[in-house]
């Protein structure tokens, strides 16, 4: 999707990580994720925030270490 | 004595039952440990790093197992129990913390094969050119590893008394647990460290999803109706930070996320493993690992309706199950669970605080040669010695859980600066960091002493943070023009 010398998925990942912090460690929880309700699958909504980014944070991580496998397999076949 | 031995062979059959099932898990253990080893090398490298040859899916339970500890088992629950929703600061430091790790690490790696570093004080004070910053650092490392083992083995104490209803008193059960550690620890280092930790975190993570589930299925019929009736009698409990001020969820999370990343003995698997690859796919996966957090944090709040308090928060899961009338063998299987979480993170913590102790304060810091033979006998005698100190520190402490862990967050988290001029500045002055460093230390011990100097009741960790990064500032702008050390 992106050639290995863009930057996009670089700063997309660094963008993603900084609101994650935001949200989960830094006021942002306060902001947006500290109410009980709704309840999100029967779980208060203050937990599911913290669910929801932890799932979020696996799959970012999960592609961007698939982009640098793949950027570091194109410089290895060159 | 005589009267703790008779309590012993007065046993209750639900109690031989419940030490039986604990001491097959200790068996286990022991088996896997002692084996752990058996294909690493006789050297220091071997010993402390495992020849650099861990895979990835021994790294994912190294690092995940030594993360989750008698604090995730016991205090999380108990958290969740007296404080509600603030116990969601555990996910939140937890999974941004080792972000960093995904760069840091196949760097601190690289940089590790190349020198010959072993530990995370030793590449700090390699890199800087600065060799004392190695002893203040395994010096701080040691003192903030003591309370953290200390609390392992208070852990494993508790839970062995509660649920062999006294009969095994605290300071006997932790001592038995920890004995099996120092066996497997001193025989095979990292790699009995490693197989253990798989074995223990398989254990964990499938008992507390049980548990997790069960709890409020037996106790309200699910999970969404316990929530529903905590809501309805306990609403404060369920919406962040639960009943802690924001001022405690942030500065604890915060805290905890950049002390997280520092913690040597986590930091130092980095030259453990086998390849990049590894290292980067642990951090990737390692949000699966946190996911276990969602059935103690269930377990906690079960406990929040009980119709009987359990003796102190910590001991809610415990209590929970010795008040259900479950059989004997499910409250063993638990006791294995809450040892397992302990013991994984315990070894792992000795192991390193050792190997700091001898090859960053004594061949590092003070230039004494040692062969690697030397080396690694050296490593179990202070394996011994730290045990020993920290299982006195644990039968002698009487405060909570989670302020000791806590305490421990804030020297470490000094380490942060060094670690990333280390890691990635051009321009390295060890004479800036150490100085930087030791200040930050300095005002966390200061402030822990005298909490009320703290401003606006910041963690003295953020303190001596922000303290540490303002002298290196001016340090690095004052001496512009000395030595700085630099890698090309």
């Amino acid at each position: 999707m992106f050639d290995r010398r863009s930057k996009v998925p670089h700063v997309l990942f660094a963008l993603h990580s900084a609101l994650a912090t935001l949200c989960v460690v830094g006021p942002g929880y306060k902001w947006w994720g500290a109410s009980a309700r709704p309840f999100v699958f029967g779980l208060p909504f203050s937990l599911a925030w913290a669910v929801g980014w932890l799932i979020s944070v696996f799959v970012s991580l999960l592609l961007y270490e698939r982009w640098t496998r793949h950027c570091e397999e194109a410089e290895r076949g060159e | 004595m005589a009267s703790e031995a008779e309590l012993v062979l007065g046993m209750s059959t639900d109690a031989w039952v419940v030490s039986g099932v604990s001491l097959l898990y200790l068996l286990g253990c022991l088996w896997v440990g002692m084996r752990g080893g058996k294909d690493a090398s006789d050297s220091a490298v071997g010993y402390v790093a495992g020849d650099r040859a861990m895979g990835p899916l021994l790294m994912y339970f190294v690092i995940g197992a030594t993360v989750f500890s008698a604090f995730s088992f016991l205090a999380t629950p108990g958290l969740a129990y007296t404080s509600g929703a603030a116990v969601f600061y555990v996910i939140g430091y937890g999974l941004v913390g080792f972000i960093p790790f995904y760069f840091l690490g196949p760097r601190a790696a690289r940089i590790g094969r190349e020198a010959g570093y072993i530990t995370q004080a030793e590449m700090v004070a390699g890199e800087c050119g600065h060799r004392a910053m190695a002893g203040t650092m395994a010096l701080v490392s040691a003192l903030s590893f003591v309370p953290y083992l200390a609390l392992q083995i208070k852990g494993a104490g508790l839970v062995v008394e509660r649920l062999t209803e006294g009969h095994v008193p605290q300071w006997l059960g932790g001592a038995v647990c920890y004995a099996v550690v120092l066996a497997y620890v001193l025989k095979s280092g990292v790699m009995g460290v490693g197989w253990t930790n798989v074995f223990q975190g398989v254990l964990m993570m499938g008992l507390a999803w049980a548990f997790g589930l069960w709890l409020p299925y037996k106790l309200y019929g699910g999970v969404g109706p316990m929530f529903e009736r905590i809501d309805e009698v306990r609403p404060e409990l369920l919406s962040a930070p639960g009943t802690k001020s924001w001022q405690w969820f942030i500065s604890a999370g915060v805290i905890s996320m950049i002390g997280f990343g520092c913690w040597p003995h986590l930091f130092m698997k980095a030259f453990s493993a086998r390849d990049d690859r590894t290292l980067r796919r642990t951090v990737v996966f390692y949000p699966t690992f946190m996911v276990f957090l969602v059935p103690i944090f269930l377990i906690g709040f079960a406990g929040v309706l009980f119709p009987t308090p359990p003796p102190s928060p910590e001991q809610v899961l415990p209590h929970m199950l010795m008040s259900l009338d479950l059989p004997a063998v499910i409250v063993g299987l638990f006791c294995a669970g809450a040892l397992a979480a302990g013991m994984s993170t315990g070894d792992a913590i000795v192991h390193a605080s050792a190997s700091i102790l001898v090859r960053d304060g004594w061949i590092t810091a003070l230039g004494r040669k040692l062969t690697s033979t030397q080396e690694r006998r050296w490593v179990r005698v202070f394996v011994v010695v730290l045990m020993l100190v920290s299982y006195v520190l644990a039968v002698f402490y009487e405060g909570d859980l989670v302020s000791l862990l806590l305490y421990a967050y804030g020297p470490i988290a000094q380490f942060l600066p060094g670690m990333l001029i280390a890691l990635c500045a051009r321009r390295r002055d060890g004479v800036a960091v150490h100085i930087a460093m030791l200040v930050g230390v300095a005002a966390c011990v200061t402030l822990k002493a005298m909490p009320e100097w703290s401003p606006w009741g910041l963690h003295e960790g953020i303190v001596g943070l922000g303290l540490n990064v303002a002298v290196l500032g001016v340090l690095y702008a004052a001496r512009r023009g000395s030595v700085l050390s630099a890698r090309s």
